[in-house]
């Protein structure tokens, strides 16, 4: 009895096993399959046998993305837009998420933060039309301001919960003390408030950042002029350029994966649980 | 001693409004920036839509726009595609969200279990969350490409398939292709989510009905479900929400088509608005959207609600 129970739950980890492999292959081979192509030589790409290992690894795809085509314009537009992106939008959830953790007792702060929680649930699509139309009236459009500006918008709500359930965690003690010799709430936010905050403004940064750098409807809309195009429409057009060049394809995806996997790799503690926190309390 | 109390009190309340903006003005100053951005960028365009849904309006020529009441809506409504576009976004959507919650829930059921190596496993299965949806539907068209994709070569090699079949351009395996590329990229959000559910449910209610003999499939469907009713019902209605109005991915992977075969409501209201510059009946389709969305959601609120009296 007791040896078949061992057994039993031997067997059922086995499989729990397998299962998670399974899924982690599903998960990650289109990734893998991605790089793999961009550093095939064009004859292996395409062919009815291909491997998933070549034998003559090559830069030509990435050497031709990268100085042959816009697409280096495109990377600069995305690090410009999304770098200030980032930082406006940094600028303004700090201040409110602050003002959400230490005056919420404030009439009307409690009712806005939960006001950005429901503006943070609606799809963008649904405010693209009109928002064009803001955009033409106010002589926007194809301009960096356009995406930058939406941008920042759409991030200021899951920023701002964040930050606010990463300062709740800090004591309010040292702020007292801080008042008490005079500082101001300004003070207290730049110089007590930020030094401890470090790790959750970073990720919270890479968060607004890997927003704005895979955002797609709203540049592809706003942008028609090639030298202001972000990476991600620039993608989708190039997909029509190149309809059948995968090996290059491929290399221009990689290239904007880059950075949101390295910050992931950095921070992926913080985020996953940033999110799910966000999502749960919601 | 008598008229300075007075006059004290005469103060205090004049000064009030003044003491209230000490004691909280900072606080309406630091939520301005933030509340300035919403409400030019969300809550004017919020209302902008419903309002524009009542006109008819011409971009170039504002002084030609007009007042036509419902004109927008009948004509959206009295369209026979609209409702092919509604009923195949209810397909995408309720596709989607189902294949999602499955994977998600095996997955994080699989990471919540005691083995090694469960950070590793974690950071990989994130992974296509990270994937821009641009990048994702970028490498399934290469994946599933019917000449040199890597699936179709697999399978006609394995011998499931006799030839190639091209999945996002034939009409009646492209709707199919798309949830599954969905699926892929979405999952997830559901595995953190509901992992994170599953890590509040005490260790000693799973372990007491294991000894009480209670099977896998018994304690998934009387513990684990019931504990994760909450976080399901927070993570499927906002993925309702999203997937009926998702835009990005059907427009990345077929456009909508072979055939308007992958067309939604959100795709034939981003064409008629940016290809034929109908703005008043684009605004309509997005009106109507939202009204669906609500429908759906008090429907869901509704029969959760019966479930929990009876």
């Amino acid at each position: 009895m007791f040896k078949s129970r061992k057994r039993q739950k031997l067997i059922l980890k086995i499989i729990t096993y397998i299962m998670l492999i399974f899924f982690s292959i599903y998960a990650i081979f289109p990734v893998l399959w991605m790089f793999s192509t961009s550093i095939k030589p064009d004859s292996e790409v395409r062919t009815e046998d291909p491997t998933f290992i070549t034998m003559n690894p090559t830069v030509e795809h990435y050497q031709s993305v990268l100085i042959e085509s816009e697409f280096g314009t495109y990377l600069k537009n995305s690090a410009y837009v999304s770098t200030m992106t980032t930082l406006i939008s940094m600028f303004i959830a700090l201040l409110a998420a602050y003002t959400l953790s230490r005056m919420s007792k404030t009439p009307g702060i409690r009712a806005i933060g939960i006001g950005m929680l429901i503006a943070q649930m609606t799809p963008v699509v649904m405010l693209i039309i009109p928002l064009y139309v803001f955009m033409m009236k106010a002589n926007l459009l194809d301009t960096y301001a356009s995406m930058i500006i939406t941008y920042t918008t759409f991030t200021i709500p899951v920023v701002t919960w964040m930050l606010k359930s990463f300062f709740d965690s800090i004591p309010i003690d040292m702020e007292e003390s801080a008042f008490i010799d005079g500082c101001t709430r300004f003070g207290v936010i730049f110089r007590i408030i930020l030094p401890i905050s470090l790790p959750a403004l970073v990720a919270t940064g890479l968060y607004a950042f890997v927003h704005a750098w895979s955002e797609f409807v709203l540049g592809y809309t706003f942008i028609s002029d090639d030298s202001l195009r972000t990476l991600t429409p620039g993608l989708s057009l190039l997909m029509g350029l190149w309809t059948v060049d995968w090996g290059r394809l491929m290399a221009a995806s990689v290239v904007i994966v880059v950075p949101v996997a390295i910050g992931f790799v950095y921070l992926q503690k913080l985020i996953i649980e940033g999110l799910t926190a966000g999502s749960t309390k919601g | 001693m008598q008229p300075r109390l007075e006059e004290e009190s005469r103060l205090n309340l004049s000064y009030r409004p003044k003491k209230y903006i000490k004691k909280h003005g900072v606080a309406y100053l630091f939520m301005l920036p933030a509340i300035f951005f919403l409400i030019i960028l969300f809550v004017l365009p919020f209302i902008e839509v419903f309002k524009m849904s009542f006109y008819s309006v011409n971009l170039l020529n504002p002084e030609a726009e007009a007042f036509i009441f419902l004109d927008n809506f009948i004509s959206a409504l009295s369209d026979p595609t609209f409702y092919q576009y509604l009923y195949q976004g209810l397909i995408w959507t309720f596709g989607s969200v189902i294949g999602e919650y499955i994977v998600g829930i095996v997955t994080a059921i699989l990471l919540n279990q005691n083995i090694r190596g469960k950070t590793f496993f974690r950071a990989i299965i994130f992974i296509p969350w990270l994937v821009p949806i641009v990048v994702a539907a970028m490498t399934w068209r290469w994946i599933l490409n019917p000449d040199f994709g890597i699936f179709n070569v697999m399978l006609v090699k394995v011998g499931i398939l006799d030839e190639s079949i091209n999945w996002l351009g034939t009409a009646g395996t492209a709707m199919l292709a798309v949830i599954f590329v969905n699926v892929w990229r979405t999952f997830p959000f559901y595995t953190v989510t509901l992992l994170a559910g599953l890590q509040s449910i005490p260790k000693e209610i799973l372990e007491a009905a294991e000894i009480d003999g209670a099977g896998i499939w018994q304690r998934f469907w009387y513990i684990i479900l019931p504990s994760l009713k909450g976080v399901s019902a927070v993570i499927i209605i906002l993925h309702v929400i999203w997937t009926f109005n998702n835009f990005d991915f059907i427009w990345l992977l077929t456009e909508g088509g072979p055939l308007h075969a992958t067309e939604t409501l959100a795709i034939t209201t981003y064409l008629e608005a940016f290809e034929k510059y109908h703005f008043g009946q684009a605004s309509a389709l997005s009106s109507i959207m939202i009204l669906i969305l609500i429908g759906i959601i008090i429907a869901y609120f509704k029969v959760e609600k019966k479930q929990n009296n009876g």
